[in-house]
């Protein structure tokens, strides 16, 4: 009960959670937790990367899977550069073709998808990857929020 | 040609994956178990043995769970009888 009460008690790091939220891990490292941040970087970014790498820029889509987006969102704005480099590259043909795909309805005009995107497993591994990493960035952020400033005389740095 | 040549990393999705898609379950395990371990644990000690065996455990139990509906679809269902 004391535990919890000690909890409740302690102030809130807005400015690290913050850091913590543009890159990930890094408001703990600026509280003085340097390994503890860099391994939640590595943890967070690795799996972002890893998502764009399986699944490509098109994991992340904010008009065509807005639900999937809020997830992947919380890994921060490496998550809207995605959406941006999707809605920039392979949207407008700058990268790829445009082609045609069948109408969902047949009175519209076809609409032009890039030959980049597909609807192949790994597309749905890549976006599953990239929500994750968000997801687990909340964690992060939410850690750095509670997480108290290290001390020097205490070592608070290698942790 | 084969697709893994015209692959452009970060742009295409992955091609080839085939049959092995699951074995991806184990780096995103693998980063899941990281940034927990980073976050939930107090002291740091020992932290890539306690990431290795969160990361195996969990392998375990999706495999488990695997093999469980495995038996149901084939072996459980089958002897239901419709009707």
């Amino acid at each position: 009960m004391t535990h919890d009460t000690d909890q409740l008690d302690q102030p809130l790091h807005w400015m690290a959670a913050l850091f913590s939220w543009i890159l990930p891990g890094f408001g703990q490292i600026m509280a003085g937790h340097r390994r503890r941040g860099a391994l939640a970087m590595i943890g967070v970014l690795g799996l972002f990367l890893s998502g764009l790498l399986i699944g490509g820029v098109d994991s992340v889509d904010r008009r065509e899977d807005p639900l999937w987006f809020y997830a992947q969102a919380g890994a921060g704005p490496i998550a809207f550069a995605a959406d941006w480099a999707n809605a920039s590259l392979l949207k407008t043909g700058k990268v790829g073709e445009l082609v045609e795909s069948p109408p969902q309805n047949p009175r519209a005009a076809a609409p032009m998808v890039s030959t980049f995107k597909t609807v192949t497993l790994a597309s749905e591994i890549g976006i599953l990857y990239c929500a994750l990493a968000g997801l687990m960035n909340v964690v992060v952020v939410l850690d750095a929020l509670k997480r108290p400033v290290a001390q020097l005389d205490t070592g608070g740095g290698r942790s | 040609m084969i697709p893994l040549f015209a692959w452009i990393p970060f742009l295409q999705p992955m091609g080839a994956l085939g049959t092995y898609w699951w074995l991806l379950l184990l780096p995103l395990i693998l980063g899941i178990s990281i940034t927990y371990r980073a976050t939930h644990d107090a002291s740091l000690d020992r932290f890539w043995y306690r990431v290795s065996l969160f990361t195996a455990k969990s392998m375990l139990a999706m495999g488990s769970l695997a093999i469980v509906m495995y038996l149901f679809v084939y072996l459980v269902i089958p002897i239901l009888r419709v009707g």
